[in-house]
C-alpha cells in the first residue's frame, strides 16, 4: 500500500466515520495528567516518562481494536505499510494530524515520525526547572499507545522521542523500532 | 437459519466466551441413533464436556488456518466449512481475535455477521468499557451484560 492510499483511507474515515470532541478539551485534559504527574513524581521526569508510556500502552491495546473496527484494514504486508498506517491513517482518525514517516534505517525495520503538529502540546510550556527541558518527554503516551497497539497486531516495537519542539528543538521526532515479530500463541499442552 | 453455538478466543488460545442456542446435531455428540437437532442434547452435559468443545473448536479452526495459510499465501483465510450436520463460520481480526459460529446448513455467509459482530458489539461493549480488563482471561469482562444482550438481540432477531 502506497503512502497517498493510505492517506486517502485516514482521509475518507475521518470524515466520515469518527465522532469529534473539542480539540482544546483534548489538550487540557492531557496536560492536567501529565501536570499531575509531575507533582506525585516530585518532578522525577524519568518517572512521569515511564508512566505516561505505561498509560499510554494500556490504551494502544484496546485502542487497535477500535483502529480495526473503524478502518476494516486487514494486516500489512511489510513494517514500511505499517507506518504508513500509523502515520496516515491512526494518527489521522484519532488526533486528525499526519505525520511524516522518514529516516529508514537501512534494513528498513526503523524509522522516524515528524510531527508538525501535536494537539497535545498546544499551548504547552515546560516547567521552568531546568531540567524538564532536558528530561521530560511531554507526549511520552503516545510512544506508549504505538507499543501497546502494535503488540496486539505481533509486533514487538520500540518507541521513544529524540527531539521535540517544547524543548527547544527544531522538530519533533519519534523513533520508532521493530523489535521482532511475535509467534502465534498454541494452546496449552493436555494429555 | 438456526445458530447452534458461537464462540470467541482470545490470542492467547483462550476461549474467552462460549454461547449455545440450540443442541447440536446429536451425531456430534455420539448419539448417531437420534435425529439430528430434536433431541435436547444439550441437557445431559456437564460443564466439562462444554469446555472440551471449545477446545476441539480452537484446535480444528486453528490448525485449518495455519493449512490455509500454507497452501493459499499469509493472507488468506477460510470462511466456513460443512458437514452433513452443521456449518462452522469462521472470522478472525488482526489482533488474532477469533470467532466462531456453528449454524444449520440453510446458513449463508456468516462472515459479515461476525465481522459485525466484533465492530458492534464486542469493541462497542468489552473494549471499550473501561472498567473490563485489557485482556480476558476465564472470560472476565466479555460476559457483561450489554455484550450478552446484544448478541442475543442480533442473533435472533438479525440472523434469524
Amino acid at each position: 500500500m502506497s503512502t497517498t492510499k493510505a492517506s486517502r483511507i485516514g482521509e475518507e474515515i475521518w470524515k466520515t466515520r469518527i465522532d469529534k470532541v473539542n480539540a482544546e478539551l483534548v489538550t487540557l485534559t492531557y496536560g492536567t495528567i501529565v501536570a499531575q504527574l509531575c507533582q506525585d513524581y516530585d518532578s522525577d521526569y524519568q518517572q512521569v516518562n515511564q508512566q505516561l508510556d505505561k498509560m499510554g500502552y494500556n490504551i494502544g491495546m484496546r485502542l487497535i481494536e477500535d483502529f480495526l473496527a473503524k478502518s476494516g484494514v486487514g494486516r500489512c504486508a511489510n513494517f514500511r505499510d505499517t507506518a504508513d498506517m500509523i502515520a496516515k491513517v491512526g494518527f489521522k482518525i484519532f488526533l486528525n494530524v499526519a505525520p511524516t514517516v522518514t529516516n529508514w534505517a537501512s534494513d528498513n525495520n526503523q524509522f522516524s515520525l515528524i510531527f508538525d503538529e501535536n494537539p497535545l502540546a498546544d499551548f504547552v510550556e515546560l516547567p521552568d526547572d531546568g531540567r524538564a527541558q532536558d528530561e521530560l518527554w511531554f507526549s511520552n503516551i503516545l510512544c506508549g499507545v504505538l507499543r501497546g497497539a502494535l503488540e496486539m497486531v505481533q509486533m514487538q516495537i520500540e518507541a521513544h522521542f529524540v527531539s521535540d519542539v517544547l524543548r527547544g528543538d527544531d522538530t519533533t521526532e519519534m523513533r520508532v523500532s521493530l523489535v521482532r515479530y511475535i509467534e502465534d500463541e498454541m494452546p496449552p499442552e493436555e494429555e | 437459519m438456526t445458530v447452534y453455538s458461537f464462540y470467541i478466543f482470545d490470542r492467547h488460545a483462550e476461549c474467552i466466551y462460549k454461547r449455545r442456542w440450540l443442541p447440536r446435531p446429536t451425531s456430534i455428540v455420539g448419539k448417531s441413533n437420534q435425529v439430528p437437532g430434536a433431541a435436547p442434547a444439550g441437557l445431559g452435559q456437564t460443564v466439562k464436556a462444554g469446555d472440551d468443545d471449545a477446545k476441539l473448536v480452537f484446535g480444528t479452526v486453528f490448525s485449518l488456518r495455519n493449512m490455509v495459510r500454507k497452501l493459499g499465501g499469509e493472507e488468506d483465510n477460510f470462511v466456513s466449512y460443512n458437514t452433513s450436520q452443521y456449518k462452522l463460520h469462521y472470522y478472525e481480526t488482526p489482533t488474532n481475535i477469533k470467532f466462531v459460529m456453528l449454524t444449520d446448513l440453510k446458513s449463508p455467509s456468516m462472515r459479515i455477521a461476525l465481522q459485525q459482530i466484533y465492530i458492534n458489539l464486542f469493541v462497542e461493549y468489552v473494549v471499550k468499557n473501561p472498567l473490563s480488563p485489557v485482556e480476558h482471561p476465564g472470560g472476565i469482562g466479555v460476559n457483561n451484560e450489554l455484550f450478552e444482550e446484544s448478541l442475543e438481540q442480533f442473533v435472533t432477531r438479525v440472523l434469524a
